[in-house]
């Protein structure tokens, strides 16, 4: 008997509208439905991600077997100003770290993306322009192609003896005279040139922009063969580049001399060997003295000097010698356009140089922004990984640009010809600063494949990006925008939006697939679901463990909760490998009332055990104000007004304990529903007669045995008069039209009309 | 001569920022028939930076929208702008829309404009060209709610009008 009892209470404890769908259940037995797989939200990732081994391991650290292979570059490159053509040669020293016997190497020849019979044009389906401009009527319908693609010399071994090679579009095979073993190097020699595109005209992460007066600004990268990526996830990462997703690449040690006219100015990856060769007098003073200006920028080339410059067109030549270490690529910026500024930075006691190169178009922008943008993004994203590396990072004005290598990136953001532009101009060239500078950490030493897997870098970086920037200018880049900014596209066509585990040459809306949605997920996680604290240390933790080497999505999803203790696989699912989006609303709320006879719900439940309702323990009981059972008078009763639960204090309490008693008033059943295929934590906002507010987080796994709505029992000392689920707009819900009760009857547009006409 | 020229060319060039994009290429039109006011109120939202580089190339200058330095008379453009590529026909009838006004939200500008003395709504058809012409890949979102009834359109340069009978 008391056993029954226990189980009668307990049962009373389940929220009662479990009771009334198994009494429905027993009136109206179900069709028996099909078997299923597990569909939980809730379950493991077991399926998606790869098996764990020993060098990507079930933690989502590198592994005691983790190798990577290490290529080495020396390279001397001429630069042809007078007919934007670019020669180089290089000698490449390939080191096989891996266990594995190699039978050829693959070499990336990113140029042939724009040779004349690149396949990039055939595979783009698009109907008609809107309007050709007659420069563009030219190009596309009465004209030659641009005549681009890597012309290959030679290809010699360490004796100059020449080598087989294959050439597939964007992917040179190189045939190994004798397989080469684990442990092993292979030295050989690559000669060729190119002709430098006007990026301007024929788009491109790189190439050239030409001023009115004839002046060139050239930025240059992807200029080199380089070898693509052998490891055990994709073996030869040799997927053809297309244009879009970008680059995989080993780490290395860069010696490379670059030759241009005497007049240029020029920076690049690595440390310049020769400051005294290719710096006057004066520069090299101002160039040596820059690493201890932490306070402002100071110029190395001045205003005046890149003036005096633009004006000439020197024929004699000068080479600028750069060396750089563990490094995965090389780029260089050129001009005699260019002014350049210079701050030290001070990360954790060690001095990096922040720099900027720009033309006078820049200005007034540039010389306020650029080098302290460039300060703050290290600054914020050493604090949420790791102390920068490398000795310098530097910006390079270039129209329409927004690109990065290591130490060095490309940033469009002009004002108009007569010096004016708008806070958007500003913002969108602080915010491209912060952006390419911050790819230095992802993927430049977080050596993602990017190929592959787009949002690893740009949407991680993104995400940085979102601190940095308010950390630069919290008026000009509100957090509050985050993560809402990505609910439009979200809602969108579901036929026109792709997982984020998605390849990047395959999905719409580039921009929001592989920057915006994984950034807001990231964000979501830190401010909502994780909390900074255990967010920062997990998301310092991968950034840590895969510094220089090369992480896959996995890495990241299982390090994120190796390092937390937050089972996170249902986030994952549902925003990386689904379409779907969050819609959270409030129902129905129904008010209850206290009484201490015994509800139907009490009767049924005695009735289904066999008991009297005598027999059922004395107890008190909610009832629904919209109930038959519910009496005006119970609306003036409190708790502690009948005897049954009075005596029960008397008689268990000491008089401090009764004193610490909370005197619930308001009883509240609130349900909610998912119209959204996300779960979320339900975030919700009461509001009490006096004004007061409060709010409840619960977790997303409330919707781990329901994922259409649930419902909860909320109890206080003061009435409710307002509910709002998601207040401050955390959870990317797409729709806030079922996020209040009482419903908002007036529209925005209503309250839009009546401010308007106030006024 | 030749700087003015140049300008020009910027100004016709599409932005190419493949590889910062932040944003994606959309627009979001709410529109509800309210029976007891018979209105028809409709919110457009636009990102500014689009509908600038739009409204620049059709104006030949710099309009700097949403900043200190906008022109004077900017509703006069937008109310031009909408007039040609925001059309409605209610009950197989053109109809033109007032201008209640505009606000700005971060990048996005909206649109309130309402038709009123709509006793009774038989059908409706939207068409939106916004941003069509310079933007490739723009698509522009249709979300109507008359009572209960709630449809979506998907607009595009391809598809640019939405047709809804009751
Ligand atoms: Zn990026």
């Amino acid at each position: 008997m008391k056993k029954l009892f226990f189980i009668a209470i307990s049962l009373f404890l389940i929220s009662s509208s479990l009771i009334a769908q198994e009494v429905e259940e027993k009136t109206e037995p179900k069709k028996e439905k099909e078997g299923h797989y597990n569909i939980n939200k809730f379950r493991q990732l077991h399926q998606e991600l790869p098996t764990p081994n020993k060098e990507h391991t079930a933690s989502g650290a590198p592994g005691y077997e983790y190798t990577q292979q290490q290529v080495d570059y020396k390279m001397d490159i001429i630069l042809d100003d007078e007919n934007q053509k670019l020669f180089g040669e290089e000698t490449i020293t390939y080191h096989n770290n891996s266990k594995d016997v190699l039978e050829y190497l693959w070499v990336q020849l990113d140029q042939n993306m724009r040779a004349p019979n690149s396949k990039t044009p055939d595979i783009e389906g698009e109907g008609p322009g809107v309007l050709y401009t007659p420069g563009n009527f030219t190009k596309s319908f009465m004209g030659k192609p641009f005549p681009g693609g890597f012309n290959i010399q030679h290809v010699k071994d360490i004796n100059g003896n020449a080598i087989g090679y294959m050439i597939n579009q964007t992917m040179m095979r190189i045939d190994l005279p004798k397989p080469l073993a684990s442990g092993e190097k292979f030295i050989f020699n690559i000669k060729w040139w190119y002709n430098i595109n006007n990026y301007m005209v024929d788009r491109g992460r790189s190439g050239y922009e030409s001023f009115p007066d004839g002046n060139k600004l050239y930025v240059i990268a992807q200029f080199f063969p380089r070898l693509a990526v052998y490891n055990n996830v994709e073996g030869w990462q040799n997927m053809q580049f297309w244009g879009r997703s970008e680059f995989a690449l080993e780490f290395g040690n860069y010696q490379v001399s670059i030759t241009t006219p005497k007049d240029h100015i020029l920076n690049a990856t690595g440390v310049i060997q020769n400051p005294k060769e290719v710096f006057t007098k004066e520069q090299y003073k101002r160039y040596s003295e820059a690493k201890n200006s932490f306070d402002n920028p100071v110029f190395i080339v001045t205003p005046q000097e890149a003036l005096e410059a633009e004006k000439g067109k020197e024929t004699k030549t000068k080479t600028w010698k750069f060396y750089a270490e563990n490094v995965r690529d090389f780029g260089f910026a050129s001009s005699r356009k260019f002014i350049w500024d210079a701050m030290a930075v001070d990360i954790n006691g060690k001095t990096v140089m922040a720099y900027s190169l720009y033309p006078k178009e820049g200005n007034p922008l540039w010389e306020e922004h650029s080098t302290r943008v460039v300060a703050n993004t290290l600054k914020v994203y050493s604090e949420h990984t790791f102390d920068y590396p490398y000795p310098h990072a530097t910006s390079i004005n270039a129209q329409r640009q927004g690109m990065e290598y290591p130490m060095i990136c490309w940033n469009y953001g002009r004002p108009g010809p007569d010096g004016k532009y708008t806070e958007r101009t500003k913002s969108g060239m602080i915010g491209v600063i912060t952006h390419e500078v911050g790819h230095n950490f992802f993927p430049m030493i977080v050596n993602s494949d990017e190929r592959q897997w787009t949002w690893m870098d740009e949407g991680i970086n993104s995400f940085v990006e979102i601190l940095a920037e308010y950390k630069y200018d919290s008026e000009l880049f509100p957090m509050s925008k985050y993560p809402k900014n990505i609910t439009g596209y979200m809602a969108g066509d579901q036929s026109r939006i792709a997982p984020i585990m998605s390849q990047g040459d395959n999905v719409f809306n580039f921009g929001s697939n592989a920057y915006a949605k994984p950034a807001a997920g990231l964000f979501i996680l830190r401010q909502t679901i994780m909390g900074p604290e255990l967010f920062d240390h997990a998301f310092k933790t991968y950034a840590k463990r895969w510094k220089f080497k090369h992480p896959t999505p996995a890495d990241f999803f299982r390090t994120m909760e190796d390092a937390s203790a937050m089972d996170l696989d249902w986030f994952w699912r549902g925003w990386f490998y689904t379409t779907g989006y969050n819609d959270i609303g409030i129902k129905e709320v129904k008010k209850y009332h206290v009484t201490d006879k015994p509800t139907q719900q009490a009767k049924d439940l005695a009735t289904r055990y066999g008991i009297t309702i005598d027999q059922l323990p004395p107890a008190l009981y909610l009832v629904s104000e919209d109930s038959d059972e519910f009496t005006e008078d119970l609306k003036n009763k409190k708790a502690e007004d009948y005897s049954i639960l009075n005596n029960y204090i008397e008689e268990n309490f000491t008089p401090e304990e009764k004193a610490d008693l909370k005197a619930p008033k308001y009883f509240y059943e609130l349900k909610f529903e998912k119209p959204g295929d996300l779960v979320m934590p339900i975030i919700v906002e009461f509001e009490y007669e006096d004004g007061t507010k409060e709010r409840k987080q619960y977790p997303a796994q409330i919707w781990r045995l329901n994922d259409d709505e649930v419902t909860k029992v909320f109890h206080s000392s003061k009435a409710i008069t307002k509910i709002t689920v998601d207040p401050d707009e955390q959870t990317a819900d797409v729709d806030l039209t079922n996020n209040s009760w009482p419903k908002n009857t007036e529209t925005k547009f209503e309250q839009f009309k009546k401010n308007q006409i106030k006024g | 001569m030749k700087l003015k020229k140049l300008y020009f060319f910027l100004l016709l060039s599409i932005p190419l920022f493949a590889f910062t994009m932040h944003k994606y290429y959309v627009s979001l039109c709410e529109i509800e028939y309210v029976e007891d006011q018979k209105s028809i109120q409709i919110i457009l939202g636009l990102f500014i930076d689009d509908l600038e580089f739009t409204l620049n190339k059709d104006a030949k200058k710099n309009l700097y929208l949403a900043s200190t330095e906008e022109v004077q008379n900017i509703d006069a453009y937008y109310k031009e702008y909408l007039n040609n590529h925001f059309k409605v026909v209610v009950n197989n009838k053109a109809q033109n829309f007032n201008f209640i006004g505009k606000e700005y939200d971060g990048d996005i500008v909206r649109f309130y404009l309402e038709i009123t003395d709509i006793k009774e709504l038989k059908s409706l058809q939207i068409t939106n060209t916004s941003l069509f012409r310079d933007f490739e890949n723009q698509q522009n979102i249709i979300k109507i709610k008359v009572n209960k009834f709630n449809k979506t359109f998907y607009l595009d340069k391809n598809n640019p009008k939405g047709l809804l009978n009751f």
